[in-house]
């Protein structure tokens, strides 16, 4: 078994249990790490924390403060257990994109790229995302400025995030699919996330993981980096730079070949999705650890079996010469 | 130039039989002396089984003249294919072999043919060189007069040059390497590179008024057809590993060297059989060389043969080469081309990457990689001594020489540096400098 089949088989255990679990009574809670989102409805199977995050801070009571801590602490050590591993192998938003990016595989339609310049420029958006859902919130809870604004605005990072729109739609629910007409913010805030909605569905065609390099939660997640279980490691003497793993990461992470003195290469944006190990032609130059054990090496003998560079003629041929020695 | 003019006007005929001589006296000067290397290495008593293949190619394209032979296959004999030269390593072959065309390394390594392009290119020019323009000017050998078309990577100054020089021969297609390969641009920049190389190709093969479009299904079954080839010539880097040799370094450089005259698929075949018998041999109870014999890695330029100068130096001293990073042997089919998808999007970025980014010809800078494969390799097969190879006029091996000196050091492995070309001039005098620096390591390692 593959790697990348063992987590088609995990993400999709995750999405069922996230998104419909609810209806088998399932509920993981209200602190999850992923993309859980609550407006599938009642078959949900767990909460997003970012949804509960802004739920406390826009109540603005010194008993929804006292919860934050509980959350934070719950989150933290979702987190610290398996890192960003929650969005590689978990979350059902990027179980959605990585659907639409099988699609387009099987469709043998090539991917698109961005620039450096571009990922560069857009490394922003993840941050303003950030700062809607921490800081309007607060807004909400003690409107000192524009008061009917703020409270139209509630949980304004859901509005605008495409999960809120296209997950429930998974469950055949429409209802979110449509621009809210109570006021002039909900409009815009609505349209906003529709307009984000429908750029992502295009994009996570064309780009692998479209979205997960502005997901908020995932920049809150990448800063336990360093003290997070799993970890990605690379030996530096053994790698040829040959820019196999930079080719096939889904959110474009190149420090991993070009990094040259550190034996850690869990950068920031990546999913641990184990791609790049997996693809790694070279013996033992990347690995996952958890807990500093290693849990996962590339070999040279994986990547030809993987690639099917090693093609049927010779298999043949091997079974050929096999048949031959029994023959004498 | 011009007294040749004038030597030709006054007396036409004389000239050109004098030139129909020497082409001759230069045809027969090659044929022995890659006739003594083969023989030298069927001299062997313990020569594999499987390298026969090999040694036959080698004969058959430099000392019967028949490289076309080569490519005609016995089931398939009148295929008029074209065929494309290629100089230099960076040549995707893939897109070669996609096109329905067959490459050919021509990289020259003939000491004869050294001397007719003496005349043509300036005196401190490397032999690889020389030879190449030699053997094309010649016309010495149909491995060089068969070609339809030749690749030239822009790599060193001399390669570059060189492809000015031939394209007044034949048809030449320069293809520009970056020389600082990490920014995105360079990168961009080859890859675009590649799909002029690929739209080239199309018409240069298909039918007047027919392009003959490279599709994925044709690029990815030649991407797998050379992936099998690698995976054999990983399967003997490995074998070479053990620790007591199954095969002499001259051998598996030979091995690896014929793959630039043959058809993937059918260089695969032999290679398989090779590594059969060899990994039989592994653990068995005839070693190659003597189970204390100091192990060594020619690192710098390449030996392409007939120049078998050094490994053969090397070897009859009683060392054995374990590995080499020569771009006509163990890094000719190292790197694999990694693609995952079956769109040509993302095989064009897997070539273009395969062909650059793990490459660690000195023409790149900077070119740390090549320290850290260097240092690795020396690991893998527990290497005792590094003979550094600069092929007088090569620059740019010998720039990185004082690096390589310097890591190797701190390792505790000594380094020697030859300079030398292809003439057998100073082959006495390398003797006694090879003996003494394999005398030095079997006492180094005798006292561990």
């Amino acid at each position: 078994m593959t790697v990348t089949k063992l987590r088609w088989i995990v993400l999709t255990i995750s999405f069922i249990l996230l998104i419909l679990g609810g209806w088998a009574g399932l509920d993981l809670g209200g602190y999850l790490p992923a993309y859980a989102c609550p407006f599938v409805g009642s078959s949900r199977g767990g909460v997003c924390f970012f949804f509960r995050l802004q739920w406390i801070l826009a109540a603005g009571t010194i008993e929804a403060f006292q919860a934050l801590g509980k959350h934070l602490i719950f989150f933290s050590i979702l987190v610290i257990l398996i890192g960003r591993a929650w969005c590689g192998w978990i979350c059902p938003f990027g179980f959605i994109q990585d659907l639409l990016d099988l699609v387009r595989r099987k469709l043998k339609i090539g991917y698109l790229r961005f620039p450096e310049r571009l990922r560069d420029g857009l490394g922003i958006v993840k941050w303003v995302f950030f700062f809607i859902a921490l800081l309007i919130p607060l807004w909400v809870a003690y409107p000192l400025l524009a008061p009917s604004v703020a409270a139209d605005l509630r949980q304004p990072f859901c509005t605008l995030c495409p999960g809120k729109y296209i997950l429930p739609l998974v469950v055949g629910d429409t209802g979110d699919v449509a621009v809210d007409f109570q006021s002039a913010t909900t409009i815009t805030m609505s349209v906003l996330g529709l307009v984000f909605s429908v750029i992502t569905i295009g994009g996570a065609f064309f780009k692998k993981r479209f979205w997960c390099p502005y997901c908020p939660m995932g920049l809150l997640m990448s800063w336990y980096k360093k003290i997070a279980f799993i970890k990605l490691k690379k030996e530096s003497q053994k790698c040829t730079m040959c820019e196999v793993c930079y080719n096939v990461c889904p959110v474009d992470i190149e420090q991993v070949f070009k990094e040259r003195e550190r034996e850690d290469v869990t950068f920031s944006d990546c999913i641990l999705c184990m791609k790049c190990i997996e693809y790694c032609p070279e013996d033992d130059a990347l690995r996952a650890t958890f807990l500093g054990k290693s849990i996962y090496r590339s070999t040279r003998k994986g990547f030809s079996e993987r690639l099917r560079t090693v093609s049927a003629s010779l298999k043949k041929r091997k079974k050929e010469s096999l048949e031959h020695g029994n023959g004498k | 130039m011009e007294m040749e003019n004038k030597a030709i006007r006054k007396d036409p005929e004389n000239t050109l039989t004098r030139s129909r001589k020497r082409k001759e006296r230069l045809l027969k000067g090659l044929v022995n002396s890659s006739w003594s290397v083969l023989e030298e290495l069927e001299a062997n008593p313990g020569l594999p089984n499987g390298m026969a293949y090999f040694i036959d190619v080698m004969k058959e394209a430099f000392s019967n003249n028949g490289a076309h032979r080569l490519l005609v296959s016995p089931e398939n004999k009148k295929d008029g294919r074209r065929i494309v030269g290629a100089y230099c390593i960076m040549v995707p072959e893939e897109l070669i072999y996609a096109a329905g065309a067959v490459p050919v390394r021509l990289c020259g390594g003939s000491y004869e043919t050294s001397l007719a392009g003496d005349e043509l290119v300036p005196r401190d020019t490397c032999p690889v060189v020389k030879s190449s323009i030699g053997f094309t000017s010649l016309d010495l050998i149909s491995l060089y007069s068969m070609c339809d078309a030749v690749i030239i990577p822009t790599t060193c100054d001399a390669k570059r040059k060189m492809g000015e020089e031939l394209s007044k021969l034949t048809e030449v297609w320069m293809l520009e390497v970056p020389h600082i390969k990490d920014g995105e641009g360079a990168r961009r920049q080859w890859l675009q590179q590649l799909y002029i190389l690929k739209k080239n190709l199309e018409s240069f093969t298909g039918k007047r008024f027919m392009k003959r479009k490279i599709g994925r299904k044709a690029l990815g079954a030649s991407i797998r057809m050379i992936g099998d080839a690698q995976y054999q010539a990983r399967r003997l880097y490995d074998i070479r590993k053990s620790a007591t040799p199954v095969i002499l370094g001259r051998e598996a450089m030979l091995a690896i060297n014929a793959y630039g005259f043959v058809e993937a698929d059918r260089w695969t075949d032999a290679m398989a059989r090779l590594n059969d018998e060899l990994e039989v041999r592994v653990g068995g109870k005839a070693p190659a060389a003597r189970r204390r014999a100091p192990r060594i890695m020619i690192a710098g330029c390449p030996p392409i043969f007939p120049n078998w100068k050094i490994p053969l130096l090397i070897e009859e001293m009683g060392a054995v080469i374990v590995t080499d990073e020569s771009c006509m042997g163990n890094r000719y089919l190292y790197d694999p081309v990694g693609h995952t998808e079956n769109s040509l999007t993302d095989m064009m970025v897997g070539l273009a990457a395969r062909y650059i980014m793990p490459c660690v010809c000195p023409s790149f800078a900077p070119n740390e990689d090549r320290l850290f494969r260097l240092l690795q390799m020396a690991e893998e097969f527990a290497v005792d001594g590094v003979v550094y190879h600069v092929l007088k006029g090569c620059v740019i091996y010998d720039f990185e020489l004082a690096r390589v000196e310097k890591i190797m050091k701190e390792k505790d492995i000594p380094l020697m540096r030859i300079e030398t070309d292809y003439s057998p001039e100073d082959l006495e005098q390398l003797r006694t400098r090879v003996e003494a620096f394999v005398e030095m390591l079997g006492t180094k390692k005798k006292n561990r």
